[in-house]
């Protein structure tokens, strides 16, 4: 046999005395394993959209934006976004859409029932960069999902930023996701003026609604802006950045106050996997979150 | 470290001698061309020289397709239990070329980059590997030397260069050396002149040039986003992803499940190797793809070869020269010639 495995350049960190080369960290060995959680709640929110809450061994320790590798074993496992604001307690929030076999099989599950979970992944929203200014979100359909855990954020604090405006946008009212909490978040600002919320469907589709008719972009030329004082954040569709951006950038917003949540295809979340790759960045890693900045001049980020 | 010059008769013998005590991968003749590093068992051949890159290289040993990450079972109250999986079997690599290491060097570190993949990391440490010196490129498709591979030996273990019939063999780790018979290897003090011996026979120039530096192509690409050699090559790709799959240094992989039927509460998660130039790699649900055309994905594999990780690990060239993309692609796409015809794009020869 041979006698004595220290292939000193690669398993230096990891090389146990038996030779065996063995990882350095439990984390390390755990690279692609999830934990086991349980879940406590499914409630339908529409059709296609139900939010999921369940209960980890311990608290995530996550930051807004991030997101989690979810599992059921047998099935497979997606990248789904953290739903919730930073939290002590060990539950994490999800909104889940249902379009293909894993996504199908977890609206299937009911409370007591168990999925794993990886993570937290990705750079998320660092709140330091929205302290003390005027902050504008602008969402496209399930981008409302992640901003949810940035909003929450903010909410709880709702004194350490200037004016709140959230602009959301659906395809019709039925689709629209968290309107009771959103209305809460709207009458925190009644009086002061410090928060408003334009909620607008492309098509009411013949159902009541109380809200716009129109595109996320167009209420933003008649916003009450001051760009030296704004931070604006983004999620949606793909085809909704270019559009929104080049609506903030009109109205004097510098890119590097702008911040975008991006989505590709994700299958390691751990940057080794290659599927998320925006030119040389892995939005797992380096994202998903990017300040505008810094990805505006790769083609391959906003196109 | 030792080195000894010993014949060729007796390096076959002692490579027979160590498959027999541990799997030892050789490349081996199948079909009419093609080689496949495979274990080495009693009466296969054993020939350093007559090579050509197996089809297959030998790194992907180390990533074994449909490899398991994890067991899962499911236990009382239906709460799942996962068991990762690491393979730290011994094992030897042995007759792999210097393009093929300098492959498997790469990917010790994009599996170290960031969090360490404890699967790759567990076979590589407990792998040995034999290298061996070429003197002569393999074939017509060729290009090793142009992006820093001919000379690579990191990651070897043991090294081995042709001198005049016999073989030079230099230990360059304790686990090389380890491997080494007892006694019978005679110890060469002139290691500097043998090398300089075989470098006088080594065939010059080596294989294909590139008009410009590794360095100098990936300062080139950012500025050829554009370029019309996208779209030429993409029109001819047919999208079938063999040039990823015989990349030594294409790792993407995908993640599946399985599931044992006859007991649905146990089973595995696998990765297999995946591939930029299958057309759904960069789909997201709701059906968008980030990379639509051949041409798009085409750009991809030859910047992230030549440009983005170039800049991300700071290790020269990702692509190691070995051919095997322009060998195996059906309708003749040599990443060879789509950075050549780049190159005459962006600086012209005068
Ligand atoms: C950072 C990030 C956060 C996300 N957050 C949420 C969220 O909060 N809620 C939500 O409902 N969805 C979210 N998604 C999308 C979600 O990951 C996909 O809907 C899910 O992977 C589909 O899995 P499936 O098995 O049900 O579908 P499949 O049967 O696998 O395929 C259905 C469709 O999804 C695409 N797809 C498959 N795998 C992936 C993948 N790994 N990443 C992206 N697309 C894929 C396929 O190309 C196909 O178009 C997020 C994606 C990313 C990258
Ligand atoms: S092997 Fe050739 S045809 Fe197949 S994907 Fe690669 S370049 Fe295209
Ligand atoms: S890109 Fe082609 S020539 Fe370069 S290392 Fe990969 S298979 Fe070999
Ligand atoms: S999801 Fe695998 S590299 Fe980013």
């Amino acid at each position: 046999m041979i006698p004595n495995f220290t292939t000193p350049d690669v398993a230096a960190p990891g090389v146990a005395a038996s030779g065996v080369f063995v990882p350095e960290t439990a984390c390390s060995r755990e690279l692609y394993l999830p934990q086991a959680a349980r879940l406590l709640e499914v409630e339908a929110l529409t059709a296609r959209e139900s939010r999921f809450k369940v209960e980890l061994p311990r608290p995530l320790g996550h930051r807004p934006g991030q997101f989690v590798m979810l599992s059921a074993p047998g099935i497979g496992e997606a990248p789904i976004s953290i739903s919730c604001g930073p939290r002590d307690d060990a539950i994490l929030e999800m909104v889940i859409r249902r379009v293909g076999t894993l996504t199908r099989f977890l609206h299937e599950l009911e409370p007591g029932q168990w999925v794993g979970v990886r993570g937290p992944f990705g750079s998320g929203f660092d709140l330091g960069d929205f302290y003390g200014r005027d902050l504008l979100f602008v969402v496209g359909g399930l981008g409302m999902v992640p901003m949810r855990s940035l909003i929450q954020a903010v909410m709880a604090t709702p004194d350490r930023f200037g004016k709140v405006t959230l602009i959301s946008g659906w395809r019709t009212p039925a689709d629209e996701l968290f309107r009771a909490e959103v209305q809460s978040w709207s009458r925190l600002g009644e009086g002061s003026g410090r928060v408003r919320v334009i909620r607008l469907v492309d098509d009411t589709a013949k159902l009541p609604w109380d809200g716009g008719v129109g595109l996320v972009t167009e209420p933003i030329a008649d916003l009450d802006l001051d760009p030296e004082r704004t931070v604006a954040a983004l999620c949606g569709p793909p085809v909704m950045y270019k559009f929104v951006i080049l609506e903030l950038v009109a109205r004097g917003l510098a890119p590097s106050r702008i911040f975008v949540d991006l989505e590709r295809r994700m299958r390691c979340g751990v940057g080794k996997c290659g599927h998320c790759q925006i030119n040389h960045l892995y939005c797992c890693q380096d994202g998903p979150v990017f300040r505008l900045d810094r990805v505006a001049h790769l083609p391959e980020a906003l196109p | 470290m030792g080195a000894f010059l010993v014949r060729k008769a007796a390096v076959t013998e002692w490579i027979r001698s160590l498959a027999r005590e541990q799997p030892l991968f050789f490349p081996q003749p199948v079909g009419r061309s093609g080689f496949r590093f495979q274990p080495l068992r009693e009466g296969s051949e054993v020939r350093f020289d007559h090579y050509r890159p197996s089809v297959v290289p030998p790194g992907r040993q180390l990533t074994p397709a449909g490899e398991v990450l994890f067991r899962y079972r499911t236990g009382e109250g239906g709460v799942p239990g996962f068991e990762s999986v690491l393979d730290a079997s011994p094992r030897i690599l042995a007759g792999v070329r210097p393009c093929d290491l300098r492959g498997i060097y790469l990917m010790d570190r994009v599996n170290r980059e960031g969090r360490d993949d404890p699967h790759y990391l567990t076979r590589r440490a407990n792998t040995a590997i034999i290298a061996c010196d070429c003197l002569a490129p393999c074939d017509d498709f060729c290009f090793c030397e142009t992006v820093g591979s001919l000379r690579w030996r990191e990651g070897a273990d043991l090294f081995l260069t042709s001198v005049d019939g016999d073989f030079l063999v230099e230990a360059l780790t304790p686990l090389g050396e380890s491997l080494l018979p007892g006694t019978g290897f005679a110890r060469c003090e002139d290691v500097a002149g043998l090398r300089a011996r075989a470098e006088e026979v080594r065939v010059r120039p080596f294989g294909r040039h590139f008009a410009l530096s590794p360095e100098r192509i990936a300062a080139i690409l950012p500025g050829l986003w554009r370029s019309p050699v996208w779209e030429n090559c993409g029109q001819r790709c047919l999208s079938c992803g063999s040039c990823n799959l015989v990349c030594p240094t294409c790792y993407c992989f995908d993640i599946q499940d399985d599931f044992d039927i006859s007991d649905p509460s146990s089973g595995d998660r696998r990765r297999n190797w995946d591939g930029c130039l299958l057309p759904n790699f960069a789909e997201v649900a709701g059906g968008h793809n980030f990379r639509p055309q051949p041409s798009a994905r085409q750009r991809h594999r030859v910047k992230r070869k030549f440009e983005y990780l170039v800049g991300r690990l700071a290790e020269g060239s990702f692509c190691v020269g070995c051919g095997r993309c322009g060998r195996q692609c059906t309708v003749g796409i040599d990443i060879f010639d789509i950075v050549s015809e780049l190159v005459a794009v962006a600086e012209p020869p005068p």
